[in-house]
């Protein structure tokens, strides 16, 4: 079965970065090997069904304010801790929707997860990663990657 | 026109309307629905022309809301606007009786093509 790579990620991501983040093309998202470290805002979304495993986006805590600011066209002082749960939970879904669309049919997306982690480990269990795709946005960290759960990967 | 927007996410929610002005769809009359149960009751009481509806969303789906709809007779336009573009959901949501599938993301452009001809 063909699994989703870095590359498709990546082309997913120059997507929704020129429709929602960086519409103008003045602020695009810039590949680096750079991983947001913490505290950190993780929004994810599951796959279940025909494929299993789940979509994960961390942000550095400034990165998903921006994202929340750039989304709803709000100054940064203005954005909410809801309105950052809301937005970066939607652009994982928006990319886990994408992912999906190369997986085989038969698979279902859920509704997105947010946490801000601020110490220690976040750890999916029985799943081991397929790609990722790490870069920096305003000079801030984000990280996308796939996970799939080892008795269907 | 009467817009009925439906998505889980406020925020989309914003970014459909900031779409739809920017495609120059800006003077209709907007409502909006923040899940699936409540697309379904706002597409009976308030009687948009079209209901523009995310797919995933907590309490009915979008496919669950439009087959309601077509199930008491209700036949107002729907689309969908949704991150999950396959398709076997494309196939699902025409066999529903849904006139589009708009994949996010989405751009202004993307929003003139499809419902340039709904909304004139």
């Amino acid at each position: 079965m063909t699994s989703p790579t870095t590359d498709d990620l990546q082309a997913i991501t120059e997507q929704v970065w020129l429709s929602y983040l960086d519409p103008e093309g003045i602020n695009p998202f810039l590949p680096s090997e750079e991983a947001p470290g913490m505290p950190c805002v993780i929004a994810a979304v599951s796959v279940t069904g025909a494929w299993e495993g789940h979509v994960v986006m961390s942000f550095s805590e400034p990165a998903s304010k921006l994202a929340a600011s750039a989304l709803m066209g709000m100054e940064d002082e203005e954005v909410t801790r809801d309105d950052i749960a809301d937005a970066v939970g939607e652009l994982v879904n928006v990319i886990g929707g994408n992912v999906k669309s190369l997986l085989p049919d038969g698979s279902l997306l859920s509704l997105p997860h947010v946490a801000t982690i601020d110490e220690g480990v976040n750890k999916w269990p029985a799943a081991v990663e397929v790609c990722h795709l790490r870069g920096s946005w305003q000079n801030e960290p984000i990280a996308i990657s796939v996970w799939t759960s080892k008795s269907t990967g | 026109m009467k817009i009925l927007i439906a998505d889980d996410s406020r925020v989309m929610r914003q970014i459909v309307t900031r779409t739809l002005r920017q495609a120059g769809f800006g003077g209709h009359e907007l409502v909006e629905a923040a899940d699936g149960r409540e697309a379904h009751d706002l597409a009976i009481s308030e009687k948009p022309d079209l209901v523009l509806s995310d797919w995933n969303m907590p309490e009915m789906t979008g496919i669950e809301v439009l087959r309601a709809l077509r199930a008491g007779g209700v036949n107002v336009p729907f689309g969908f606007v949704t991150s999950e573009g396959t398709d076997e959901m494309r196939q699902m949501a025409e066999q529903a009786g849904a006139l589009f599938l708009i994949t996010k993301p989405f751009t202004a452009d993307n929003f003139t093509d499809v419902l340039g001809p709904i909304l004139g």
